[in-house]
């Protein structure tokens, strides 16, 4: 990398990035190559002097919310308008007389005991997903740790071969053995000279005993006999009982049965720990920002009808739940609206502009919460939050609850797919959808069916004001369309998740809505 | 995990290659309902602002290959199924979907859902879809 940039020269390269992803890409790329600049932001651009300037803003999501927050904290007359009877957006948590009914779907009533929940949209919060801290410090919104990786939970891969295939394997024994094998034969290699060549001086003992460390080797000859931290075939007790170790499987049963692809020597940036998650769900957010703002700023169930514009205003048409027509005349609109549905929606913008709102393509994606009579996860397999993992996609993964810890009963994530996976799943029925995630959990926990309650499923495609997870650009439409929409069309600004490259994210919602309450900000005192 | 999609839908699709071969011709009206109906609506009628619907649709009954592509590759909200599903799958979905609900468009082979496969951009960006 170094070498190929240096003669291209740092200036020139990150001017090509530049050309392929617009501003973005140039930040990261600066940050990147170490010229200091951050590529995102931890704190709301700060604003004042907003004049009584009127904005309307539509959508509640954390897009809006922070749009709505930050520019009436600045003195700007806001209005917003949410679809939905309720706000959040995907921020969005279903408990005890939640509904939902999906497009072409069945009525739908969540039956958790008291006190039980599931987000069924975003759910982990990234250390390095500083916008959203702040907000949660700001409004004093409790936050409590949420568990992405646990050593001692269950892997369940079935369409390899060999005597691991179809069974529920202890991720650990999986990370100590694949590397442990790895290593050994590497350090073999590297001990009989067979890489000399790659190692200048003093390098290659220095790299021996990093294999030795990473692999946990033994001896001489550098074997791989077990770890401790693969567990206990019995575990060490009080008095006479040292313990018996653990056998490891064999190199080959492991690569048959294609366990190892879930490790990764770190993990991806975005799911790396520490993780949080508000306290109680993650409709508490939204909930913060609600308490922050003036009452009279929020109107829920106003549905945006058609956008019009001219020189000096915008026109936002609503009608509300009564079935009345209305109209909102601003200087500014901050519209936060999924571009599956804005798509939808008569809006006065610029035919690239429009062609660019429809170009996006949107992710089918599905999740169910099922709520447990007994925690046995916990109780039964000392499992304490984290995934199990299968390669059955239409899994893709169960997810044990990082909250009420030791508690009676508890709601577990009972899959989590997407694309064409989820476009399947979500032709069934609700108890098929719940009878199936059941199925494929009893795989991997005996007691699973036996304490299966009641279940509160989504397919996000299917949900109206939203029609799709998140936004999933390609190479082309990075390049052609993003652009554009980042830009305003005449007093049309848009922001959410969808205008970050932290797609899928509360915190590509806010950072976007930074980014372009900013914009507005400085055009209004230009 | 995620990012080995790719290899488990390669295994996916060849078992079911080799099941289309060996068994019965695969059956477009249940495939249809499985893979398509949660949007498009068993009767074809998608909902209006949402999902487009294929009874009475002029794209639907247009060229074989633009339509395949579609199917394959996704467009808008429509993910993408060329790793999911057969060509003998894909081609019975669509030879159903081109003969129902009043519409009177040809149907479709294998060969030429192959012929349409284009291991272009799309497919791969959609591969990289991620867990949040």
């Amino acid at each position: 990398m170094t070498s190929s940039l240096d003669s291209l020269s740092r200036r020139a390269f990150i001017e090509r990035l530049g050309g392929v992803g617009g501003t973005g890409l140039v930040m990261a790329g600066m940050s990147a190559l170490g010229f200091g600049i951050e590529s995102r932001a931890a704190t709301p651009p700060s604003l004042s002097g907003g004049g009584g300037k009127k904005i309307v803003v539509l959508g509640s999501g954390v897009a809006g919310l922070t749009s709505a927050y930050e520019l009436s904290k600045a003195g700007y007359d806001v209005t917003l308008l949410e679809a939905r009877d309720r706000i959040g957006g995907r921020s969005y948590t279903a408990r005890k007389g939640t509904k939902l009914t999906e497009l072409g779907g069945e009525a739908q009533t969540c039956a958790f005991d008291e006190g039980h929940y599931i987000n069924p949209g975003p759910w982990r919060i990234p250390y390095h997903h500083r916008g959203y801290l702040h907000y949660a410090k700001t409004f004093e919104v409790p936050m409590e740790l949420f568990n992405n990786d646990n050593d001692h939970s269950y892997v369940y891969f079935a369409k390899g071969s060999g005597p691991l295939a179809g069974k529920a394997i202890r991720k650990q024994e999986i990370a100590a053995d694949t590397r442990g094998y790895a290593t050994e034969m590497l350090a073999k290699q590297v001990n009989q000279g067979a890489l000399d060549q790659d190692f200048s001086k003093g390098d290659k003992e220095l790299f021996l005993s990093y294999l030795r460390s990473e692999g946990y080797l033994t001896g001489k000859d550098f074997k791989y006999i077990g770890s401790e931290g693969r567990g206990w075939a019995v575990d060490r007790g009080a008095g006479l009982n040292p313990g018996v170790p653990s056998t490891p499987y064999a190199l080959s049963d492991i690569l048959q049965s294609d366990t190892w692809a879930t490790l990764k020597s770190v993990s991806d940036f975005d799911q790396q720990r520490t993780m949080f998650q508000p306290v109680g769900g993650m409709d508490q957010l939204p909930a913060g920002f609600v308490r922050h703002l003036k009452p009279t700023i929020i109107h829920k169930s106003h549905v945006v009808e058609k956008i019009s514009q001219d020189a000096d205003k915008v026109q936002v048409h609503y009608v509300d739940g009564k079935g009345h027509r209305g109209v909102v005349t601003a200087d500014y609109c901050i519209c936060t609206i999924p571009l599956s549905v804005l798509r939808g929606i008569d809006i006065q913008v610029s035919d690239p502009f429009k062609k660019a709102v429809s170009g996006v393509s949107y992710a089918p994606v599905g999740k169910i919460g099922i709520q447990m009579k007994r925690r046995f996860w916990e109780e039964d397999h000392a499992i304490y939050g984290g995934h199990v993992y299968f390669d059955n996609p239409d899994i893709g993964s169960i997810a044990l609850p990082s909250t009420g810890w030791l508690g009676n009963k508890g709601v577990l994530l009972g899959y989590y797919q997407f694309g064409a996976n989820a476009a399947k799943i979500s032709a069934k029925r609700l108890a098929e959808r719940q009878a199936f995630a059941v199925a494929e959990g009893q795989k991997v926990f005996p007691q699973y069916a036996e304490n299966a309650e009641s279940a509160f499923s989504i397919a996000w495609h299917r949900v109206q004001y939203n029609l799709g997870g998140w936004a999933e650009w390609n190479t082309d439409n990075r390049r052609d369309s993003y652009p554009i929409l980042n830009e305003p069309d005449g007093r049309i600004y848009l922001a959410g998740e969808h205008l970050s490259y932290l797609t899928g994210w509360q915190e590509g919602g806010i950072e976007s809505a930074w980014q372009q309450i900013g914009k507005l900000h400085k055009r209004v005192h230009a | 995990m995620f990012y080995r999609r790719q290899a488990f839908m390669t295994v996916v699709a060849a078992a079911t290659l080799a099941a289309g071969a060996a068994f019965a011709q695969p059956d477009g009206k249940a495939l249809f309902g499985q893979n398509c109906s949660a949007c498009h609506q068993a009767n074809g009628k998608g909902i209006h602002g949402a999902f487009p619907a294929l009874a009475g649709d002029l794209f639907v009954a247009g060229p074989p290959e633009t339509v395949a592509s579609v199917v394959l590759n996704g467009r808008g909200g429509m993910p993408t199924f060329g790793k999911d599903l057969s060509n003998e799958d894909i081609a019975a979905i669509l030879t159903y979907v081109r003969g129902s609900w009043g519409n009177h468009a040809g149907p479709l082979s294998p060969k030429m859902i192959e012929s349409a496969r284009n291991p272009g951009n799309r497919q791969d960006d959609a591969l990289k879809m991620q867990a949040h």
